[in-house]
């Protein structure tokens, strides 16, 4: 019950921010949402579960594309859309994973890599389907059951991933699936000898995380209302990486902490000091690695620790 | 023992290219028994460990389990089967506490769909208490209270191996296997183990015990084998290998025992 309160206390507070903002702060807003929930699952998959995968951002771009071809060309309603573009995801990911997670740490990495480069070539080739490098454009969310949802109502939405991604990792974290995981992560031949299978957890990591982003691509579909091919490049990816990295690789709040530093630096940074903001960037990042490995969220746990121990 | 054993094994073979490193032993694991395996090194004692537990496949010879052969079995499905090990180097999971280590010891016995947990069914809340009461419980048979609440990496090394043996515990297994679980600890500790050992038969699990110290293992186990170069050359109570002509000239060679042959 005080987890549901939780959750529902943030649900307010973080959707009547979205009635408050104007239409630039509305923007940054959203995408720092989609940027949280995309490093929830990224710290679920790269820092619980210990995989190097560089296709997170790639099942976003998925997603993305998904819904729209699936209602727009397709023709299908939203529901329907919804589903099938999540089951587009799931069976990608499993082609993607069964024989990847087969692969030890750094071919997992290649393979993945090579999944997200092939992603942005199929739609720059991908003619009309795709709409090739110009992407696809003039589209607009279709009502749910009459109701055009728009404007922070929309944010509302995107509130709503976001909380719905973070309790679904954290109940998976904090079960014998949680536990499966980070076993295999930390001690995998110790795990296979307590009855873990280590191949099926990590495919199921896989898919379950894979499926989370692109379920964030179909919220993001609607946001821009536009989609392109340089949105989902591969540089994408590695920020996420840094954010579970700067924030606190395994924690969900080090994730939410990451994604919400890493995000707003450059939007605050930009207007004062121009394209420098890559230059802070890379300070905070060499700093985190080398002052705080346990990123920034190491930090807080000192002070409680020292709070509690007074 | 007129009982069948729970895990006999029958001309067990491996061979590693030209190497034979272990040649048709035949071993027998009686349920509440402490069987204890010793061999220089070398002998083979950790190819036939390896074996049982499933990590190694046999070249040629039989493995039966409680009726069932193992053998071809993946590593992971042994421990549902009632497998168990402990490794001599141990394996804590860094990540987790104490208690998360050894409730991640009952991973084959929590049968609940990853749709049960993420809706928190009723089911899924009961079994993660029972998992928390259950691993209170196995810490406190190893001895492990005082760190209950600690980090895996603030434990001690003898630490370390009590929870390795309170996770193992936590699978309910019918056979347990401990690959040198002496090694690496301070006379006291190793007291406390076989301690914990001898509970452990008592409990009515079957012990398959490597060890390397002989005082250790002539103390606890009830029948010994002893292996060189992969072949079984003797068989019986402690007392009748230590005595016995070919292990004294294999094995033990300095260590006095030679005089009373």
């Amino acid at each position: 019950m005080k987890a549901l309160a939780g959750y529902l206390l943030a649900a307010l507070v973080l959707s009547a921010l979205a009635f408050v903002l104007g239409s630039y702060q509305t923007d940054v807003y959203r995408k720092l949402l989609l940027w949280i929930t995309l490093a929830l699952g990224y710290n679920f998959l790269f820092g619980i579960a210990g995989q190097v995968a560089f296709s997170h951002f790639a099942f976003y771009g998925i997603g993305a594309y998904a819904i729209l071809i699936l209602l727009f060309q397709v023709g299908l309603p939203l529901p329907l859309a919804i589903l099938v573009g999540i089951a587009v995801c799931v069976v990608l990911s499993l082609l993607v994973a069964i024989p990847a997670t087969r692969l030890e740490g750094f071919y997992l990495a290649l393979a993945t890599l090579a999944f997200a480069q092939l992603f942005v070539v199929v739609l720059n080739e991908g003619r009309s389907i795709t709409g090739g490098t110009g992407g696809l454009a003039n589209y607009r969310l279709p009502d749910v059951l009459g109701v055009r949802i728009t404007g922070p109502w929309y944010t509302v939405v995107i509130v709503l991933l976001m909380l719905g991604t973070l309790a679904l990792l954290w109940r998976l974290d904090k079960s014998w699936f949680g536990r499966a995981c980070r076993a295999v992560r930390d001690d995998a031949q110790a795990a296979q000898a307590m009855g873990v299978n280590v191949a099926r957890t990590k495919i199921i990591a896989y898919a379950i995380t894979s499926a989370l982003a692109g379920v964030a691509g179909m919220v993001y579909a609607f946001v821009d209302n536009t989609v392109s091919p340089v949105t989902f490049g591969l540089e994408n990816v590695f920020q996420l990486l840094f954010m579970v990295i700067v924030g606190g690789s395994g924690r969900h709040a080090g994730a939410i902490v990451g994604a919400v530093l890493l995000y707003l630096l450059p939007v605050f940074l930009s207007p004062l000091i121009g394209h420098h903001h890559a230059l802070v960037f890379g300070l905070v990042m060499v700093a985190v690695v080398l002052f705080q490995p346990k990123g920034l969220i190491g930090i807080w746990d000192y002070w409680v620790a020292r709070w509690r121990a007074a | 023992m007129t009982q069948a054993p729970l895990l006999v094994t029958r001309g067990l073979t491996k061979r590693f290219g030209g190497l034979l490193a272990v040649a048709d032993l035949d071993l027998d694991v009686h349920t509440g028994e402490i069987l204890g395996v010793i061999g220089p090194n070398g002998a083979g004692k950790s190819t036939t460990f390896n074996m049982i537990a499933g990590a190694l496949a046999p070249t040629a010879g039989g493995i039966e389990f409680a009726g069932k052969s193992t053998v071809g079995l993946p590593t992971h499905a042994m421990a549902g089967y009632g497998i168990v090990r402990t490794f001599q180097h141990n394996k804590p999971f860094h990540s987790m506490s104490v208690r998360e280590n050894i409730m991640l010891g009952m991973h084959t016995r929590m049968n609940l769909s990853l749709l049960q947990v993420l809706l928190r069914s009723r089911a899924a809340l009961q079994a993660e208490r029972d998992a928390v009461r259950t691993a209170d419980g196995l810490i406190d048979f190893v001895g492990l209270s005082a760190a209950r609440d600690s980090e895996v990496g603030n434990l001690s090394f003898g630490q370390g191996r009590l929870l390795e043996i309170a996770r193992a515990l936590a699978a309910q297994p019918r056979l347990m296997l401990f690959d040198e679980p002496a090694a690496g600890l301070t006379p006291a500790e190793c007291d406390r183990v076989a301690g914990i050992i001898r509970a452990i038969a008592a409990r009515g699990i079957a012990v398959l015990l490597i060890e390397h110290d002989m005082r250790f293992l002539m103390a606890l186990a009830q029948r010994v084998v002893v292996l060189n170069c992969g072949r079984k050359i003797a068989q019986g109570t402690p007392q009748q290998v230590q005595v016995d002509a070919q292990v004294v000239s294999a094995y033990l060679g300095n260590l006095g025992v030679g005089a009373h042959a």
